[in-house]
């Protein structure tokens, strides 16, 4: 809950998988409740016919049709000319949503770190398994290393920092594919900073916008968003995404009394806005806001729910790979 | 519910409470701490306000708390006290008869045993003084103030107005009973002088302020705590504003037997023959037979069985009275006792009598003793027989002046008690105070002058005595009716003088008597031969009268003291280490006699038999123990108000009829600010115990 200090940035893919962990996610892959149309020849069973080895349907030919896919057996029994058809295998387009709004950057384990790496192991398994990954980082900040100013209006260049990051400004990483792409993947994830305060709706309507193709959707946040983040998901939804919300949050958010929790008199500053709240701790207002947080939690997932959005609440001192091997297998993200 | 220090506490809440709170706010700096977001928060707190109602209060228990902590030290500090009636007015005075009446026990006390009536006027005094408000803790001004005024014959401000309560109770136990009779007129006198006085601003015509004090303000309430056997009271005056609150002590169907009177005299023949003559009176409904035993020295000499007549009922119509006549009755022991002593009377105790003190009587008897008598005269014979004739034996020495002048100038004159100056006065050398050498002095036909004199101022006409002092022992029982003074003389007393006139002829003061350091004289100024005073017998009387009590030096037979009365007598010159031993025993100093040789001491408090003792030559009726002159001194009561002891109700005062007060009236005043104190105390613990549950969570 609290901002923290002397946060772990980190700065290679070491410091966001562990090579063990990378062994354990690599044979995973994703699934999707939607079958979506690649771009690229993929490992996915794609709607279209295509040129695998799996057999789809026969057709009758017209002219036109590649004579190598005449069915010569059936010519020779029937007389008929018809077209054998084979599915089609394309890749799979994810779609990493990173918040990057100051708030990420609190608590204990830090929020903003676990995305990170969540994201990374994400990302991984997109990229073993050939498929597009996209990462997005609403709002936020890039580290520029070589300290040089990034162009005002920097083009998706995953290979080098860029991109200052005005509040509602996205930074992506696009259409990344294949193993190698990994480190480029991790020092995208590794320059991102959470800052500021992110407009969710304007950063979703600008997501959806710049879309290519359809996919699963992984969202990363702590959906704490004033705003309601309620617009803003159905814009990603209207666009055909899979969604997977994946809401992180603080052990000390879910319990604000336990270790490094909160005590006493407090004015407590939102480090996105500014916003205080006095309070004083007290039984009561304990209560009340773990009733507050169950209902918002619970506000969230009755919404997902009623558009077939995934949604999954994790408290950030989970293990990785109990998250990764474990809860999102089961919530089927994973397979 | 009474404000003993209102303003204080007012001036220190307006102080105090602004300071807490801003002192709440000052504490209270909250910690600032960045969190990731205050969504949540911010609903809960306005869950929880738009919840309780009391929200705000809640929020800010520990601020309410302090502030009911220091309401309850701010109301402690204003001095509340609870009390259902409080007396009247702030000022308090507390009038304590301590009269021989109050000695009568005829009160109970809590526990039910039988107290004097001084013990119960102390319990009322005290509860009265419980009763008073407080002083304010910070204001030791404010409260009710109370002054004590202990009476009997005498009236003395015990304490003077305080608000210290324990003071006033120390005061009040304080208080001892005496025998003396009551006279109360003085203690209001008393009381009006404590009253404060007005000051007033005077604007004079020519512009200048001076301050004039005006008439004296209301002293207070006056609590006249008595059983209201005060004869004075009718002359007794308590300011208009003052309130006279009476509480009566004392039952009214209160019955006593006492001695009244007692007297000792040797018989005119024969002063060997000593007749004691008791007067008692009771107040009893019923006829009473008293023994009454009489000793001397210690040894019972007689015993007599009294009979007392029932007290009689009031007249009816005679409202005043209002009081039963007392019964009376009397004995006369009369026995042989040439040698002096001490003569007591006691009377046998009687079942219902409530006061003891008039119970016995004393009297010192001196021996049988004839005077030393010198009779300067050119030789009348009808005073030399009327010399003669005087009792006591010893026949009187004639002097004629030439013969007195040679005597006095070889000190033979230190035998005779009392020298009789007939139309002559010894001739003083030097300019002498009365114009009488030391000693004691009949003189007749002559006007000693000198400062301490008379002043002649010549024949006078015809004139008849109008006046007299009947209770001069010289006067006592004389009727001077009838003489005619053919010569007068027409005397002054210079003003400033010692002298006083016993007796008034048509023309003015006309016998005198004169005290000086070292001479006593009593002077008939005009020649008693040119009278027909000598035709009569009074003229004798009063010549035998006035010779005893010049010869009995003052302590003449029988001479008595009554308590609240002053002991004061000439001892032997050169007299030192004077002391006089009191009836209890103790012995007191009575310090150095003045030139002459008296001694005071006073005012007696207890009956009884004081001895004075001294180291010097004792006189010539004086006890010697060991090598100190005794001579004892009787203090009774015989006093007849006193002995009748029924108490009253009312009391007529002279500005005022005052009921006895009724029933407790006076509550005692319960102080709050101790247990507002301690719930301030509560209420912080209650405070801190908050917190740490707050804290703790």
């Amino acid at each position: 809950m609290l901002r923290s200090t002397n946060i772990p940035r980190p700065q290679s893919l070491e410091d966001l998988l562990s090579p063990a962990l990378i062994a354990q996610i690599s044979r995973l892959d994703y699934t999707s409740r939607k079958i979506f149309a690649g771009k690229l020849k993929g490992e996915r069973r794609s709607k279209k016919r295509g040129e695998s080895v799996e057999f789809a349907d026969h057709r009758p030919y017209v002219v036109g049709d590649d004579l190598r896919h005449i069915d010569w057996n059936i010519f020779g029994r029937l007389d008929r000319l018809f077209l054998k058809l084979f599915l089609e295998e394309e890749d799979l387009a994810l779609h990493i949503v990173l918040d990057c709004s100051a708030s990420g950057d609190c608590g204990q384990p830090n929020k903003f770190l676990f995305m990170q790496q969540l994201a990374m192991a994400l990302g991984y398994i997109g990229l073993v398994n050939l498929n597009r990954v996209t990462v997005t980082a609403m709002g936020g900040e890039i580290a520029r290393p070589d300290g040089a100013t990034p162009p005002a209006d920097g083009g998706p260049d995953p290979s080098s920092p860029h991109l200052p990051a005005t509040p509602s400004q996205l930074t992506a990483i696009r259409d990344l594919r294949g193993r190698r792409r990994t480190h480029d993947l991790a020092r995208f994830l590794c320059s991102l900073r959470p800052a500021g305060v992110v407009p969710f709706t304007d950063a979703c309507r600008r997501t959806a916008l710049t879309r290519r193709g359809k996919g699963v959707m992984v969202v990363l946040s702590d959906f704490f968003i004033k705003e309601g983040y309620e617009t803003g998901l159905r814009l990603l939804l209207g666009r055909g995404y899979d969604l997977f919300l994946i809401q992180c949050l603080s052990p000390q958010e879910v319990d604000p009394t336990g270790p490094n929790g909160l005590a006493g008199d407090l004015r407590l500053k939102d480090v996105e806005d500014a916003d205080v709240a006095e309070v004083t701790i007290s039984a009561p207002l304990l209560k009340r806001y773990k009733a507050n947080l169950a209902a918002y939690c619970d506000q969230l997932r009755d919404f997902a729910a009623r558009r077939e959005i995934s949604l999954l609440t994790v408290r950030t001192d989970t293990p990785l790979d109990v998250l990764i091997l474990d809860y999102l297998r089961k919530r089927g993200l994973l397979r | 519910m009474n404000w003993l220090t209102p303003t204080v506490a007012i001036v220190a809440a307006s102080i105090a409470v602004p300071s807490l709170i801003i002192l709440y706010f000052l504490k209270l700096r909250r910690r600032d701490l960045e969190i990731s977001t205050t969504l949540l928060w911010k609903k809960s707190i306005q869950d929880m306000q738009a919840n309780a109602p009391f929200q705000k209060l809640r929020k800010n228990i520990l601020l309410l708390l302090q502030l009911l902590a220091l309401a309850a030290a701010l109301v402690a500090v204003g001095t509340p006290q609870m009390k259902g009636e409080s007396p009247v007015g702030t000022r308090h005075v507390i009038m304590i008869d301590r009269s021989a009446s109050m000695s009568a026990r005829d009160e109970t006390s809590g526990k039910g045993e039988p107290i004097t009536r001084l013990e119960a006027a102390k319990e009322k005094a005290l509860a009265l003084v419980d009763s008073l408000r407080e002083p304010g803790v910070l204001d030791r001004n404010s409260g009710d103030q109370a002054m004590l005024i202990v009476f009997d014959n005498t009236a003395k401000a015990v304490q003077t107005f305080t608000s210290d309560k324990d003071v006033l109770r120390r005061a009040i136990r304080a208080v001892t009973p005496s025998d003396a009779p009551s006279l109360v007129d003085e203690a209001f006198r008393l009381a009006r002088a404590q009253a404060p006085r007005k000051i007033i601003t005077d604007k004079r015509p020519d512009g200048t302020e001076g301050f004039i004090e005006g008439p004296a303000g209301p002293v207070g309430t006056i609590h006249l705590y008595s059983d209201g056997r005060l004869p004075d009271a009718e002359k007794a005056e308590a300011s208009r504003e003052d309130v006279v609150l009476f509480h009566a002590v004392g039952r009214k169907d209160a019955a006593n037997i006492g001695i009244t009177s007692l007297r000792a005299q040797r018989s005119l023949e024969n002063a060997n023959r000593l007749s004691v003559f008791v007067g008692m009176q009771s107040t009893f409904p019923a006829a009473k037979k008293v023994d009454v035993e009489i000793q001397v020295d210690g040894q019972v000499a007689a015993i007599k069985s009294v009979d007392l007549t029932p007290a009689t009922a009031p007249a009816p119509g005679n409202s005043e009275a209002g009081r039963p006549s007392p019964g009376l009755g009397g004995a006369v022991f009369t026995f042989d006792r040439p040698q002096g002593g001490i003569v007591s009377v006691h009377m046998a105790p009687v079942e219902g009598d409530v006061l003891t003190s008039d119970n016995s009587a004393w009297i010192v008897v001196p021996p049988a003793k004839s005077l030393g008598v010198a009779v300067v005269t050119t030789g009348n014979m009808l005073l030399t027989a009327a010399m003669e004739g005087l009792p006591g034996g010893r026949p009187p020495v004639l002097f004629t002046p030439d013969q007195f002048e040679s005597a006095r100038a070889t000190g033979r004159l230190a035998e005779f008690d009392v020298i009789v100056l007939h139309n002559y006065l010894p001739k003083m050398t030097g300019a002498g105070d009365a114009g009488l050498p030391p000693g004691r002095y009949l003189v007749l036909g002559a006007v000693p002058g000198g400062p301490n004199g008379l002043i002649d101022k010549g024949e006078g006409p015809v004139a008849q005595f109008v006046s007299w002092s009947r209770e001069h022992p010289a006067l006592a029982g004389v009727s001077l009716d009838a003489p005619t003074i053919v010569k007068s003389r027409l005397v002054e007393m210079p003003r400033g003088s010692t002298a006083r006139a016993i007796a008034y002829d048509t023309n003015g003061p006309s016998i005198f008597e004169l005290v000086a350091p070292d001479s006593k004289a009593i002077v008939v100024p005009f020649d008693f031969m040119e009278t027909d005073w000598w035709l009569h017998l009074s003229f004798v009387v009063f010549l035998a009268q006035a010779v005893q009590y010049l010869g009995d030096d003052g302590a003449g037979l029988g001479q008595m003291v009554q308590p609240g009365g002053v002991l004061t007598d000439r001892l032997t010159q050169g007299a030192t280490d004077v002391k006089v031993r009191l009836p209890d025993g103790t012995q007191a100093d009575m310090g150095l006699p003045a030139p002459d040789g008296t001694v005071v001491f006073g005012p007696v408090q207890r009956v009884g038999v004081y001895q004075v003792s001294w180291n010097g030559t004792p006189g010539p009726r004086d006890a010697k123990v060991g090598d100190r002159a005794v001579r004892p001194f009787a203090a009774n009561l015989l006093d007849a108000a006193e002995s009748d002891l029924a108490a009253a109700e009312t009391l007529s005062l002279a500005t005022a009829r005052v009921e006895a007060e009724s029933g407790e009236k006076s509550r005692v005043m319960k102080q709050l600010w101790p247990w507002l104190l301690l719930a301030a105390f509560v209420i912080v613990l209650l405070e801190w115990f908050v917190y740490n549950r707050k804290v703790q969570v």
